[in-house]
């Protein structure tokens, strides 16, 4: 038996190693192309959010944290925490529960739920930038269908409604001019936009529920619709809602094509929608300041992760069973 | 606890016939099985009675209460489902306490955070919390209360379904094949507690099953059903001893009833040219199907009326169960010999086999059990 197993003892570290050897070997380009691509760029980003480089310059200065300070000291940086936030805020808890919404009453649809999954869909499939510029016309003050089908009610019994009464007295609003009104109208949109893709996860996460489960419900003693929902539907959509609500997030970050397409010339009126992706892009791109630029973008990282985190922490810890 | 009775149910799915007219009674405190093939419409009676699902005619009557339109949420059933269908999201205490919360707290006090602080919902509470608690106990799943079903085994996660069903009173309780889930050893086991429970609460069940065993085991009768209807519904020892059709008697035993072709002519009946018995009074003459059970068969050396080679043996331990080749047909038939006639069942060997008539179920083509012909063929052995 010694003789058998000595060897045998002496091969097996170097078996290990080698296997280790082969397995690193073939990790490498993986490893590799993920630093170059991604961990890379996040860094210089992170570098340079510390200096005031300008693309074509030679060189450059060490700023500190000047390019932070001034994110959180300038009033233009304000409105855009204020923009960003307030889009955010909105645009996923409406686009959350209209999906869920919708996904329900689909769910619930025989062959005709096709017809509506796909009319629903249809704006997520849409190019934004040309939505926004058909959007741009109907919400246009004074040719747009919009401002003239509200104007369709002056004269009647409608005017006692105080926003109709006002507008045809006074007019209708200026809808992308007024500051009052555009970040709304952005809001809307990105709801209109994203709420049938929220539809489509909903969906898919509908069919993992047991139908067993809702006849077990009835059986219990659950009467009403909504009793049903609260028992079996909503637990059983737990992970498909923390995924939806991060997605949603992430995207509502990142609007920024509607914005480029309402108010290509800085962020609407007195900067109500300038929200952080144009900002990067004004800042870094067009005014060339890469220092700034770099600042916003690695806020920007900072906040996606953080959502990521709560996601992963809760996806760990409450909705799965 | 109450009786039910069904009433001339039918089921439509489009063209297809799932029920052509089921009519049963089940007493109060009796145990009935809903035993058949799958696709013989038993699930979906009993899917019916706890009205999840509408017949397309037909009547349910709860202890004499027409229920027929009244939705499953208001039939007070309990029902204990194939695949457990427990909250997933809820613990076992919370998941046992579901129907009571359904039912004895208001949307209000059912509300998460400020529910417990509403008026009265402490006490209701603290009553659902006792009878979770007295379930537990009842089904020894009281260690278990904090887990959810996904910690569970399956044995354990039927055991949270039962104590679902029997948390509050119902007036009775369905089963639709709650073992099938289980392995083979648990299954005996659940089958005597299940048993016991009955007993313990002395309640109406009605219990749907695929397994034979399951249903002699348990009932006080079993319902064989296919294609739609019940053929015979009696105490489990009529439905084996005494079936009233081939398919039920082809159903119930295991290994399964020899049936061979008889005939009856002259006032004789013969089973391949030779002479079972004679018939004194005038009966139809024809061709008809006698069952045998593997015990009416005895090996036999003297007179054997068949004889054949032995093809297959089983050897259980208790018994012994061999197929014989029988020499003139192509028949194989199944025949239970005690362990000491074991010798005699070596596979190849010419063995003779006898059975005593009065054993014997004779059946006509259709498959309607003929007792007037049996009856008379006895009696006239009996007379020789």
């Amino acid at each position: 038996m010694a003789a058998i197993d000595a060897p045998a003892a002496a091969r097996a570290p170097r078996e290990v190693n080698r296997q280790a050897r082969t397995a690193w070997g073939l990790a490498t380009p993986a490893l590799a192309l993920m630093f170059l691509i991604l961990l890379v760029p996040v860094v210089v980003a992170g570098v340079l959010s510390f200096t005031n480089y300008s693309l074509g310059n030679s060189g450059f200065d060490w700023v500190g944290f000047k390019n932070y300070d001034r994110l959180f000291s300038r009033s233009t940086y304000e409105k855009m925490f204020v923009a960003t936030f307030t889009y955010v805020a909105v645009v996923v808890p409406v686009s959350v529960a209209l999906g869920l919404g919708a996904a329900l009453l689909v769910n619930s649809l025989g062959r005709i739920g096709d017809v509506y999954k796909t009319i629903y869909f249809l704006p997520v499939m849409a190019t934004l930038l040309a939505m926004a510029i058909v959007w741009e016309f109907m919400l246009h003050p004074t040719i747009g269908v919009i401002n003239q089908t509200l104007e369709l009610s002056c004269g009647t019994f409608l005017e006692v409604i105080p926003f109709l009464g006002n507008g045809c007295a006074d007019g209708f609003p200026l809808w992308l001019g007024d500051r009052d009104y555009a970040i709304w109208v952005l809001c809307f949109i990105g709801i209109w936009q994203g709420f049938g893709f929220n539809m489509v996860l909903y969906l898919a996460g509908l069919t993992a529920v047991h139908r067993e489960l809702y006849h077990a419900a009835e059986m219990d003693g659950a009467k009403s619709a909504w009793e049903r929902f609260r028992l079996v539907t909503w637990p059983a959509l737990g992970p498909t809602t923390v995924f939806v609500v991060t997605i949603s997030c992430i995207r509502a970050f990142q609007v920024f094509d509607t914005v480029e397409a309402f108010w290509p010339q800085g962020g609407g009126p007195n900067k109500s929608t300038y929200v952080m992706m144009f900002a990067i892009f004004e800042k870094g791109v067009q005014q060339n300041l890469i220092g700034i630029g770099s600042a916003i973008t690695m806020l920007f990282l900072v906040f996606v992760m953080f959502l990521t985190l709560i996601q992963r922490w809760l996806v760990e810890r409450k909705v799965h069973y | 606890m109450a009786g039910l009775s069904i009433s001339s149910v039918t089921k439509r799915f489009g063209d297809t016939e799932v029920l052509k007219g089921v009519t049963l009674d089940v007493a109060d405190a009796e145990f009935v099985s809903l035993v058949g093939p799958s696709g013989c419409g038993k699930s979906t009676l009993l899917r019916i009675i706890a009205g999840l699902e509408d017949p397309t005619s037909g009547d349910i009557a709860i202890d004499g209460k027409g229920v027929t339109g009244t939705r499953a949420a208001d039939r007070n059933l309990s029902m204990v489902f194939q695949s457990y269908a427990l909250y997933p999201h809820l613990t076992v205490a919370e998941n046992i306490a579901v129907p009571l919360r359904m039912r004895s707290l208001t949307a209000t006090q059912r509300l998460p955070l400020i529910g417990p602080f509403l008026p009265g919902a402490k006490d209701q509470r603290a009553e659902i919390a006792t009878a979770v608690q007295k379930a537990a106990e009842m089904l020894e799943i009281g260690t278990l209360l904090d887990r959810k079903p996904g910690q569970l085994s399956g044995g354990q996660r039927q055991r949270v379904a039962l104590g679902r069903a029997l948390v509050r009173d119902p007036a009775a309780f369905l089963l639709d094949e709650p073992l099938s889930n289980l392995d083979a050893k648990l299954r005996v086991q659940t089958r005597a507690e299940i048993a016991q429970l009955h007993r313990r609460l002395n309640a109406t069940f009605i219990y749907v099953t695929h397994d034979q065993v399951e249903a002699m085991t348990m009932s006080d009768r079993i319902a064989v059903m296919m294609g739609g209807e019940i053929l015979q519904c009696d105490a489990p020892s009529v439905i084996y001893e005494d079936p009233s059709d081939i398919r039920v008697a082809e159903f119930i035993g295991s290994p399964k009833i020899n049936i061979l072709p008889v005939e009856l002519s002259n006032a004789e009946l013969t089973l391949s040219g030779r002479v079972l018995g004679r018939v004194t009074e005038s009966t139809q003459a024809g061709v008809f199907q006698l069952g045998l059970r593997p015990e009416a068969l005895k090996l036999t050396q003297a007179e054997p009326m068949m004889a054949g080679n032995v093809a297959h043996m089983e050897n259980l331990g208790s018994e012994v169960y061999a197929q014989v080749a029988l020499a003139d047909q192509t028949a194989r038939v199944t025949l239970r010999a005690a362990p000491a006639e074991r010798h005699k069942l070596q596979l190849g060997a010419q063995v003779g086999l006898g059975f005593d008539l009065k054993d014997g179920l004779i059946f006509d083509v259709d498959g309607k059990r003929q007792r007037r012909l049996e009856v008379a063929v006895t009696h006239a052995r009996e007379v020789a």
